[in-house]
């Protein structure tokens, strides 16, 4: 049986200081799924980005949500995601 | 609370600021030496009847501290009227929760603009809406000229890498070529203010 890839992807603004906040959830997300997820991708974006997809969904957006977004709930997506 | 001599003194000038700046400096030197003063502009700062006082909050890290600092910064130096401190805002937050965006945002810079008795003329936040306006008619011709580009809402990680270094590549040429008009407005709306010193 092929294991499937999962990959997520944070999208941060780099204009806007937001590294921390990037690092740390991806540091989260890491040590929550180690190598179920296939890999995480940090894109440098603009305009106030911050947004997290798993598999191509958008599951946090800052500018749809607001703010970056809880820890808990991102990586429950990603589980939900994981199992689906 | 407010702004007085002594919080006004704990600032750093412009030339210690850079001095501390961990990044992009080359970036904001380079924006310095882009400024474009007009005649009329640099001689109604130095008719400013006394020196006007300008607290700034900043980091270095910021796009709009980087392209509209510089702007700041030259009009104090060839006019000679602007006494600028800077305060860093993760660091200064007493300053920063009395200019918030709209009221909840840290958005930054913050130039706040102080008569000979720290009474404020007005502040300015960010950048001009003219240029916010105009940078985003622009992008959405961008994506209308491109539709690869997809939709100017869509995330951005659904676009190839080979795509989106394409868009960066499209957006980082706006921003050159609305550059000059950015600075005017900057210039036009700090103007504005400052002469609002009374004789």
């Amino acid at each position: 049986m092929t294991a499937i890839a999962h990959k997520v992807k944070i999208t941060y603004c780099a204009e806007c200081g937001y590294e921390q906040q990037t690092l740390d959830l991806a540091k989260a997300l890491m040590l929550e799924f180690g190598s179920r997820l296939s890999a995480i991708e940090v894109i440098p974006w603009d305009g106030g980005t911050f947004d997290v997809s798993v598999d191509g969904q958008l599951i946090h957006s800052m500018t749809r949500d607001g703010g970056f977004g809880d820890t808990t709930a991102i990586k429950d997506a990603v589980r939900a995601r994981l199992s689906a | 609370m407010t702004i007085d001599r002594a919080r006004f003194d704990q600032g750093l000038t412009y030339d210690a600021y850079k001095a501390q700046m961990t990044r992009n400096l080359d970036r904001l030197e380079e924006n310095e030496r882009r400024v474009d003063l007009s005649k009329e502009d640099l001689a109604a700062f130095r008719a400013l009847p006394r020196p006007v006082r300008v607290v700034v909050l900043a980091e270095d890290w910021c796009g709009d501290v980087i392209a509209n600092l510089p702007v700041l910064g030259r009009l104090a130096k060839d006019s000679g009227k602007l006494d600028v401190r800077i305060f860093l805002r993760d660091q200064n937050d007493d300053i920063m929760q009395r200019y918030l965006n709209k009221g909840q945002f840290k958005s930054i810079p913050v130039f706040v603009f102080l008569d000979e008795d720290f009474r404020e003329l007005g502040h300015w936040i960010e950048r001009p809406a003219s240029v916010t306006e105009v940078r985003a008619k622009h992008r959405k011709a961008i994506f209308a000229a491109h539709p690869e580009f997809g939709s100017p809402d869509a995330p951005v990680d659904q676009l190839s890498e080979g795509v989106r270094l394409q868009l960066q590549g499209e957006l980082a040429k706006m921003r050159e070529e609305t550059t000059k008009f950015a600075n005017a407005e900057v210039v036009r709306e700090l103007r504005e203010i400052a002469t609002r010193v009374a004789a």
